[in-house]
């Protein structure tokens, strides 16, 4: 049974025991590889599982780290507030205010070379604001119209609204300040010394006939057969319909094509071209935009009909999926006896 | 979890240990175990057996059938949704269910106010929940697998037993063993069951994998000791039989087995957190905090310009929302998992993620000797003949310098090795390496003379062996009488090896160059020293001898008697010494080099002797050249050991014994003041101990092991790497990472990856965290500037998940240094640190939101909106009825059209983030070289690749309505172009401040060694300390920055 358990030497061997005689020696040494190579006992601790489960870490209680927050922010021996003294907080105080004024110095700079480098007559860009979109009055909260034409309370809200927005269409204010333009093309000023301001064509309250609101001041909306005004949205620099002008075309967006009945266009179902180009609001500060005002003669009542009217003409969208408003402009008819 | 394995064990662990031995009445502990002491007969009664018959078959399925197979058990499986759940609920992913959950209500509160502007809040939060989700498929994935990977060790052959049931001997599965059956088990079996021996012959069993004593145990039918751990007639289940034969009866099986307990309960070491999921949480801490400050003060802000309550809340959430680095976590677990993959190549299997890092945060390595350091197996490693000492080759493949054989005198001592040694090659075995069975050394022996003077079988059975003495305790010697190869020679050959001075005092001459010799005082020393110079390399020592026996004295037929040993055995020739270690595996002394360099201390826990184990460590590095032991120096200067400084000494070597008589505090102090430290004879528990002192002395402790006695010490350390080829199944289980080719250096390559990881990581958050600033200022800007919102949160989205991530893959290679650092101290180089958070947040993050800016009021204003025109706006901006909106020109825009603006005005802020953060990328690569100085293709193609991704965003159509991305004009990308680089050149004066101060540490902010005092490049100067330095620093930054600057135009 061949095993040999032993034959160690051993590394503590000092001169002195050397020096013995070999037997002696030989012997001293197996007696001490004896002892290695002794079998080594297991211990009942080693098998004490209790040892190998985790001790819990001790809880700090709730007083101490209340203790330890109120230390950090406040240590009364060093004098740190937030583990800092006031000496060190006031560095960094003043090196972030340095940066930070650095930063707005240079953010300052980059704002004057930006306002200096864009024009105030005209935008850099306006792709953003192309083509134009529609709006129209009355334009309450939305753009539904619903009243009953013998409750005169139903619509008065509306015939304010438009008495607003013509105001400023008054002829006795247009003949003030606005020259008077015959022609059918645009009106073109670019000849002019850039910081001139621009002439404006006038476009008089009293063209609107019927719905210029002298004759009728309800609009129509007294007798069911209510107005409404569009405009298309100013642009600067724009030239709508390239040369032809813009017209303006009501229908109903869905259900019967006949409820509407008749639609009548004033002063004409166009934008006229000598209303355009718009200077902005710097050089042509009495900029009048042209209205189309649309009279609904012959809707039927106590109907909830759809109505859409578009701009038609070159360049214009009026049928963009996700703006609404752009060259067209969607409400809703209800009226009522 | 801990609880749950607890209740496995319904009472306490220790009380039950002697009373609960044999434990077949299920949970009910039994008086004291004594099945080693009672009489055969009552040991029949107990378990209705016969010792000559065994159980009977039926009998024996009827127990199987109550106790449950003799297996194992694998530790309690946690179910797969509950590891799933595990990884969904992280710090970080917490931090962004949280997160979630505020989106959805504040997207209620919308719905419930009718006024809903938009899906954004709900397309948050679906976000953020599906990262929470996929990057923990990804997590749970990579667990999955790795669980594949160590399933596919267990043994597929199932383990065989032979069993005597009914009176006949059958090979069955050892899984289907109960308590009472005959075993009969020889040399080469595994220990199937706990067996109360009843019949031994020669039988010796290994019991490292219980007790990592490599020592084997003799066992007997005796009952030498009333404990039933140390009595000789119980083997273990488990243990290997190395040779000869015992019959047993079965007492334990399975998890009831001492085995299957130390098994079961390691599982039940709680696990401590890893490094990294503490820093994850330090950070989310931060976030949170700084978060909740943010959206407290904002909400304030905003309840005293007089948004309404609701509305204050809302923007409170969406200011915590947007604090939540979203990127982040599927950054951190891409790295990881690249570094896992990467680590898997090498033949590392991480078990969890996690652990990737925890190795590079690793200050103490415990290392088991056998097996990690050593090739595990013995091997000749020095031969003393003709008066020299040989050195064999011992490394793993044969490549080494073999010794001149050329000697007449070695052919002897070769043929007594090879005739004197009864260890075999099993038969039938194709390919290497051959099995044995045999003793070690035996082993050692024949696999040395196969490989010198070849098929050692083949020349065995030309000398045909005619008796033989095994080895035994008195004699110390083994010898074997053989007929000479030669017909004509009738002389017999007598072969001896034994312990040498026992071999010694049996000759009388010594072979010398083939020359028999009188063996004189002179040899006699000469042989001494031989021994004492091998035996003090931690070597097992053997001495050969031979006789040729007198012809006429002993002629053929010779009736040898080996028990009268009626023939010479003395005044025996002296052929030579042989020496065997188990030899340190050839890539082991770097590897411990690159530990100590890379400040890790290598520390030995072996259940091996204190010499070898001093001799191996002394081989392999672990003690250093020139390093003594108190004891050392107490011989060197001839004075007691208890005169000698400690805290001269640097290497230690302690064993078992000394260890049990020291207290923690002992150890703790023995750690601290020896950094060579060896610690031998250890049990498990002391393992276990071991551990434990070096974690509360601070350090992150990785522990190597493979048996079954190592698994608690796995299990308790931050990171348990088991042995793949040799580790015990229960080792594999305790452990984080295994080792597929059980190779000590695939550690070394495990902490660089780690310390990788960590460089990167924070590298990482330094660059995601800068941009949360930049994300964040748009919206506080928008509350109380009420400008029209600048950012919106699908553009964070894409900024956080689709730019960032990329850019964070590209990470980078290892800085050259990173093997020459110490190992991060966990109490102080956090992942996040304020020093960290403030640079990253309140400098570069400022300048980032400038830009921003800068680019947001450009776009504005050259599509008609003066930026004071912006102040105040967005009232009427955000109305949806207002279709003729006039800018600054008068110009009239509708709802729509200024929504198309304002998304142009997103994009130019993601676009300005995006060039800012490649400058910030750029800084960030390096934690203290200049950018110059370190190149990264994979960098440079995450940059144009980021750059692409921008554009395809901008310019792809149908980018306006699905993603809120404008095409924009080309000069806005060249707007934050400034602010890019003033953040070039802002970090490169506080890189260049970091190398004219290596000491100072005033401008370290990203570096694995942040000074104790952070938080001051923001404070340059405070450190008073440094002022002349400091003030030399800004003389020199001044000076650069007119030169960037004067360089660069702007």
């Amino acid at each position: 049974m061949g095993t040999f358990s032993f034959s160690f030497s051993t590394l503590v061997c000092s001169s002195h025991q050397s020096q013995k005689g070999t037997h002696k020696h030989g012997h001293e040494l197996e007696e001490e590889q004896e002892e290695l190579a002794e079998h080594q006992p297991l211990e009942q601790e080693d098998l004490n599982f209790e040892k190998w489960k985790r001790k819990p870490l001790p809880k700090r209680t709730l007083y101490q780290t209340i203790d330890s927050v109120k230390t950090y922010l406040w240590n009364a021996e060093t004098k740190e507030f937030m583990g800092r003294t006031g000496k060190s907080w006031s560095l960094i105080l003043l090196f972030y205010s340095a940066l930070y004024l650095f930063l707005a110095a240079m953010f300052g700079g980059c704002m004057c070379c930006l306002m200096w480098s864009i024009s105030p007559y005209h935008p850099t860009f306006n792709d953003r604001v192309m083509p134009p979109g529609m709006t129209m009055a009355p334009h309450l909260d939305g753009h539904d119209i619903a009243f009953n034409a013998s409750d005169r309370k139903s619509w008065k809200k509306y015939a304010r609204s438009m008495d607003e927005y013509l105001k400023p269409y008054n002829d006795g204010v247009q003949e003030r300040k606005n020259i008077h333009c015959s022609q059918e093309k645009y009106f073109m000023q670019d000849h002019l010394e850039e910081t001139l301001e621009r002439k404006a064509c006038q476009f008089k309250r009293s063209w609107l006939g019927e719905c210029s609101g002298l004759q009728d001041p309800h609009y129509g909306y007294s007798l069911g057969k209510p107005c409404v005004f569009l405009r298309m949205n100013r642009i600067l620099g724009y030239l709508p319909g390239q040369g032809k002008a813009i017209n303006v075309t009501c229908g109903v967006k869905k259900g019967n094509p006949e409820a509407l009945g008749e639609v009548e266009f004033f002063p004409k179902s166009l934008f006229d071209l000598k209303y355009y180009p718009y200077y902005g609001k710097l050089r042509h500060v009495n900029y009048s935009a042209p209205v189309v005002a649309v009279r609904f003669a012959g809707v039927q009542y106590d109907a909830h009909i759809y109505v859409q009217c578009k701009l038609n003409g070159k360049g214009i969208i009026n049928d963009s999926p996700t703006d609404r408003y752009l060259g067209a402009i969607s409400f809703t008819l209800d009226i009522g006896a | 979890m801990v609880e749950g394995e607890e209740t496995n064990f319904p009472l306490n662990a220790r009380d039950c240990l002697y009373l609960d031995w044999s434990h077949n009445n299920g949970h009910l502990c039994r008086p004291l175990q004594d099945d080693h002491e009672i009489t055969i007969e009552e040991l029949e009664m107990r378990y209705d057996t016969s010792i000559k018959k065994g159980l009977t078959s039926s009998f024996a399925s009827q127990v199987l059938e109550r106790d449950g197979p003799n297996a194992l058990r694998p530790p309690k499986g946690t179910p797969e949704y509950v590891k799933f759940a595990r990884q969904l609920a992280g710090g970080l992913q917490c931090l962004m269910w949280v997160a979630a959950s505020i989106c959805f209500i504040a997207f209620g509160i919308e719905l419930a106010r009718g006024n809903l502007a938009s899906f954004d809040n709900l397309y948050l939060a679906i976000t953020l929940i599906s990262v929470v989700v996929v990057t923990g498929c990804f997590g749970y994935y990579q667990e999955f697998k790795s669980t594949n990977i160590i399933a596919s060790f267990k043994n597929l052959v199932p383990q065989q037993a032979l069993v005597i049931r009914d009176g006949q001997k059958n090979q069955i599965n050892a899984i289907d063993l109960v308590v009472g059956d005959l075993v009969e088990i020889k040399g080469g079996d595994r220990v199937p069951a706990d067996i109360r021996v009843i019949f031994a012959q020669g039988c010796k069993v290994d019991n490292s994998s219980l007790t990592g004593e490599s020592e084997p145990q003799s066992k007997t039918p005796e009952c030498t000791h009333e404990n039933p751990l140390e009595t000789r007639n119980i083997a273990f289940f488990s243990t290997t039989c190395l040779e000869g034969v015992a019959n047993g009866i079965v007492i334990n099986t399975g998890d009831r087995t001492i085995i299957g307990r130390i098994a079961s309960l390691a599982s039940g070491v709680g696990n401590e957190k890893t490094p990294i999921a503490i820093e994850i949480e330090h950070f989310v801490d931060i976030i949170a905090s700084l978060a909740i400050a943010f959206g407290f003060t904002f909400f304030v802000v905003a309840m005293f310009i007089g948004y309404e309550f609701l509305e204050a809340m809302i923007f409170f959430m969406a200011i915590v929302v947007a604090y939540v680095p979203e990127g982040l976590l599927a950054t951190v677990t891409v790295c990881l998992s690249l570094t896992a993959k990467r680590l898997a190549r090498k033949n590392c299997v991480v078990k969890n993620l996690e652990a990737v890092e925890t190795l590079g945060s690793t200050s103490v390595i415990c290392s088991d000797k056998t097996g990690t350091l050593t090739q595990n197996r013995m091997t000749v490693a020095h031969l003393w003949f003709d008066n020299h000492v040989h050195a064999a080759d011992t490394t793993e493949d044969q490549s080494g310098q073999s010794f001149d054989q050329s000697s007449e005198t070695w052919r002897a001592l070769a043929r007594i090795a090879g005739l004197c040694n009864r260890a075999v090659f099993r038969p039938d075995q194709e390919g290497l390496p051959r099995l044995v069975v045999g003793d070690a050394s035996e082993t050692a022996l024949l696999k040395f003379t196969e490989l010198t003077i070849g098929n050692i079988m083949v020349y065995r059975d030309r000398f045909n062996k005619v008796v033989e003495v095994p080895f035994n305790s008195t004699n110390k010697f083994q010898l074997s009488v053989h007929e000479l190869e030669d017909p004509m020679d009738l002389r017999y050959l007598l072969v001896m090896k034994g312990a040498p001075e026992r071999i010694l005092e049996r000759c009388s001459t010594i072979l010398i160059k083939g020359q028999e010799l009188p063996l004189d005082e002179h040899l006699k020393e000469s042989f001494l020293t031989a021994q004492m110079d091998l035996g003090g390399l931690g070597e097992r020592v053997l001495g050969f001898c031979y006789v040729y026996l007198n012809e006429k004295e002993f002629p053929r037929g010779y009736k040898f008697d080996s028990d009268e040993m009626n023939f010479t055995t003395s005044d025996l020739c002296f052929a030579g010494l042989i020496s065997m270690i188990d030899p340190p595996r050839a890539t082991v002394p770097d590897a411990v080099m690159k530990c100590r360099t890379a400040g890790i201390r290598v520390v030995m826990v072996t259940g091996d002797h204190p010499i070898t184990a001093r001799a191996i460590a002394a081989n392999v590095g672990i003690i250093s050249e020139g390093s003594e032991t108190v004891e050392d120096i107490a011989i060197r200067k001839r004075i007691p050991v208890e005169q000698v400084n400690k805290s001269d000494a640097r290497a230690c070597v302690i064993n078992g014994g000394q260890l049990k008589d020291m207290s923690s505090e002992d150890l703790d102090e023995a750690l601290r003041s020896h950094p060579e430290m060896v610690f031998a004879r250890t049990s498990p528990q002391q393992k276990l101990i071991i551990v434990e002192s070096c974690q509360r002395l601070g350090s992150i402790v990785a522990v190597t092991g493979d048996g079954v006695n190592d698994s608690p010490a796995l299990k308790k350390a931050d990171i348990g790497i088991a042995m793949g080829i040799a580790g015990s199944d229960a080792a594999k289980n305790a452990a984080d990472m295994i080792l597929l080719d059980d190779n000590f250096a695939s550690i070394v390559t495990g902490v660089e990856q780690g310390r990788l990881i960590f460089d990167n990581l924070k590298k990482s958050i330094a660059y995601t965290l800068t941009k949360n600033i930049p994300e964040l200022t748009p919206y506080l800007i928008y509350i109380t500037v009420s400008v029209p919102l600048p950012l919106g949160c699908i553009t964070i989205l894409f900024i956080e998940l689709a730019t960032d991530i990329v850019i964070s893959l590209a990470y980078e290679k290892a800085e050259s240094d990173i093997m020459n650092l110490k190992p991060r101290n966990p109490r102080r180089d956090r992942l996040v640190n304020e020093a960290l958070a403030a640079y990253s947040y309140f400098q570069i993050g400022a300048i980032q939101s400038f830009a921003g800016f800068t680019d947001y009021f450009t776009a504005m204003a050259q599509e008609g909106w003066y930026p004071l025109m912006c102040v105040g706006l967005r009232a009427h901006w955000e109305n949806v009825h207002l279709q003729d909106m006039q800018d600054s020109y008068g110009q009239e825009w509708t709802f729509g059209q200024r929504l198309y603006q304002q998304y142009t005005c997103y994009t130019v802020f993601f676009v300005s983030i995006e060039i800012c953060q490649i400058s910030d990328v750029l800084i960030r690569k390096t934690r203290r070289l200049s950018v110059f100085q370190q190149g990264n293709k994979v960098l440079v193609s995450a940059i144009v690749f980021q750059l692409l991704l921008g554009n395809l965003l901008c310019y792809c159509p149908g980018m306006p309505n699905i993603f809120n991305f404008m095409p924009i004009r080309v000069q806005w990308w060249f707007v934050p172009v400034p602010y890019g680089i003033l953040i070039f050149v802002y970090d490169e004066i506080r890189k260049l401040g970091v190398r004219r101060n290596p000491g100072s540490n005033t401008f370290v902010i990203v570096d694995n060694h942040p000074p104790p005092l952070p938080l001051v490049f923001l404070v340059a100067g405070c450190d008073l300390k440094h002022k002349e330095k400091v003030s030399a620093f800004f003389h020199e930054s001044l000076f650069c920055f007119s030169r960037y600057f004067t360089s660069t135009p702007h």
